[in-house]
């Protein structure tokens, strides 16, 4: 396992490449990116994601239920050589694999998504195939805590429930923030908590961007042998200052240079 | 026997060899189900009601190269989860295979809410999709063992009623083409084409009147049988004969079918009107009141006259 010195400095280096990506691309979803980047790096570097070094291919899966934000996973498949080098130039210049919203069809990514509401349900369908077929498998889900809106998320959530699927994990990426504002003022989702532990299923609260503690929950997650659910707190455009719980950078946003200087030494 | 009972049967049977077959259900059942169940209990998932969810679990199965059979009535199968239609079975071209059951005025009388007259033109939208209407059990059994063989997306429409048998019946060999003509073509002669419970009503009026009519069963209507336009056009006009609302149903898709190879004959659409009925009095009745009857198909002849 990395140390969680070395987990700081891939999450900062991803940010950063994906920084100049969106910069040049001018499209994107980076707020949504950054919340979810230290969660993503702790799965996958510290082994909760296994990877089969020989075959070149992750064991478990990741289903990136929030897709505007599944670019976050696109450095680190570069990383593990899943996504060719020549790929991720190609990104923004010329024709290339990558796009804003992961599809299948990009080396890594287990699911095409996009559109809301569908991860959780996707997830438990691969989790019971895998169950019923013996396979020692997890699959993690990562979705917004805006999915929580989409009624196939409940009924996702009860069908695993109910089938028992301990080799699935839920994580609500929480950052607070929908399109328009604050969850809370736009249509209260609170208590998050409360209402996922209703359906009986175990619940685990981290910090989203506290790398020991993400690795902690993990742990805990997988010693619990039980469908669970992480809740991380966590923070919108997490990284650079101008972005940080700003909900316009939900969407790319006009950047002047300044700012981009100012960006750039903040995730150096 | 019910067309449920002839599709679900043939997935029973290959149970026996092939483990990697899921059936799905949305609570919607079927005496061949509670057989499957019982045997099988470990490819059935009931889903609750929940139809949304239903199709994205079968999206996560089919992704682990299983084969997915979803199964609910017509109204809430179509519409409801249309949208998880599209990003599972239609943008990830997963091989998911959705059995309708109780088109058109099927649920009668339980009014527009059951009544679907609208999932021919929802289901013709998605993108790849292949869509099979059968007219009897026998070639319900056909479609079964194509989609068990050759998983793909596709929907299958079929009826809540005990349909007669069609003679002669639907033989491999046309289940390739998509389409049975019934009678001989001629350019005297004014074509039938419908599907479904439908197309026994074109039946009918072909026996009583052969020399004046020959009929189609266009019992896959996406992807459009390539053959049919050519073997055809010679005739007098068309009637399309469905029980959908007006718009994108299957009078739609044979001029576009037409169209795509430069043959425009007269096609004249037989469907329901546009608006929700709310009357009891059964399916026959309403078909009667809404322009389906017999006596409506023959007079739309004097159109194309």
């Amino acid at each position: 396992m990395k140390k969680i010195n070395d987990l700081k400095n891939l999450a900062k280096k991803y940010r950063r490449d994906l920084f100049e990506k969106i910069i040049i691309l001018k499209q994107g979803h980076l707020g949504s990116i950054f919340s979810m980047m230290d969660i993503v790096v702790t799965l996958y570097h510290c082994s909760f994601v296994r990877f089969d070094e020989k075959n070149k291919t992750f064991l478990d899966k990741v289903l990136i239920s929030k897709g505007h934000a599944t670019a976050a996973l696109y450095p680190i498949m570069k990383d593990f050589d899943l996504i060719p080098e020549k790929e991720w130039n190609n990104w923004g210049h010329k024709h290339s694999l990558l796009r804003i919203f992961g599809n299948n069809s990009i080396p890594g990514i287990d699911v095409t998504s996009g559109s809301m509401g569908h991860g959780i349900g996707v997830g438990a369908g691969m989790a019971i195939s895998f169950k019923r077929t013996g396979k020692n498998k997890k699959v993690f889900v990562i979705i917004s805590e805006g999915e929580l809106y989409e009624g196939s998320t409940w009924e996702a959530l009860l069908f695993a429930k109910h089938y028992k699927l301990d080799n699935l994990t839920v994580i609500i990426d929480i950052n607070t923030l929908i399109v328009l504002g604050k969850t809370k003022d736009c249509l209260n989702l609170d208590p998050i908590r409360d209402k996922i532990a209703g359906l009986g299923i175990k619940t685990l609260e981290v910090d989203g961007h506290n790398l020991s503690d993400l690795i902690s929950t993990f742990e805990t997650s997988k010693k619990l042998g039980e469908l669970n659910c992480i809740l991380a707190k966590t923070v919108k455009g997490k990284g650079i200052k101008i972005m940080e719980n700003e909900r316009r950078w939900h969407y790319y946003n006009l950047i002047s240079e300044k700012e981009i200087q100012q960006a750039r030494k903040e995730l150096t | 026997m019910f067309q449920r009972d002839a599709f679900i049967e043939e997935i029973t049977k290959k149970l026996h060899q092939d483990k990697s077959i899921y059936f799905l259900s949305a609570d919607l059942g079927a005496k061949a189900l509670d057989d499957l169940r019982e045997r099988f209990p470990n490819n059935f998932l009931h889903c609750g009601i929940s139809e949304q969810a239903m199709l994205d679990i079968a999206a996560g199965l089919a992704l682990e190269k299983n084969k997915v059979f979803v199964y609910a009535m017509t109204p809430f199968l179509s519409m409801r989860p249309l949208e998880q239609v599209k990003c599972g079975a239609g943008v990830m071209n997963l091989p998911i295979c959705l059995i309708s059951v109780g088109i058109g005025l099927g649920y009668a009388d339980s009014g527009p809410t059951h009544y679907s007259t609208e999932d021919f033109a929802c289901f013709r939208a998605i993108v790849g999709s292949s869509i099979y209407t059968p007219a009897d059990a026998l070639s319900t059994k056909l479609i079964a063992k194509e989609m068990l063989e050759k998983p793909k997306f596709s929907y299958i429409r079929l009826d809540r009623d005990i349909l007669p048998k069609i003679s002669p019946e639907i033989t491999y060999s046309d289940f390739n083409k998509g389409f049975k003509v019934f009678g001989k073509i001629d350019n005297k002669k004014i074509a039938l084409i419908s599907h479904g419970k439908m197309f026994h009503k074109c039946l009918e009026i072909y026996n009583k009147e052969p020399n004046k009519f020959f009929c189609v069963d266009i019992f896959r209507s996406k992807p459009f049988p390539e053959d049919l336009p050519n073997k055809i056009s010679s005739c007098k006009g068309i009637i399309v004969v469905d029980e959908q609302s007006p718009s994108g149903n299957l009078s739609s898709c044979i001029f576009e079918g037409f169209s795509h190879q430069n043959l425009f004959p007269k096609i004249i659409s037989k469907s329901l009107p546009e608006k929700y009925l709310f009357e009891n009095g059964g399916r026959d009745f309403l078909l009667n009141k809404y322009g389906l009857s017999n006596d409506d198909i023959i007079a739309a002849t004097k159109k194309i006259i």
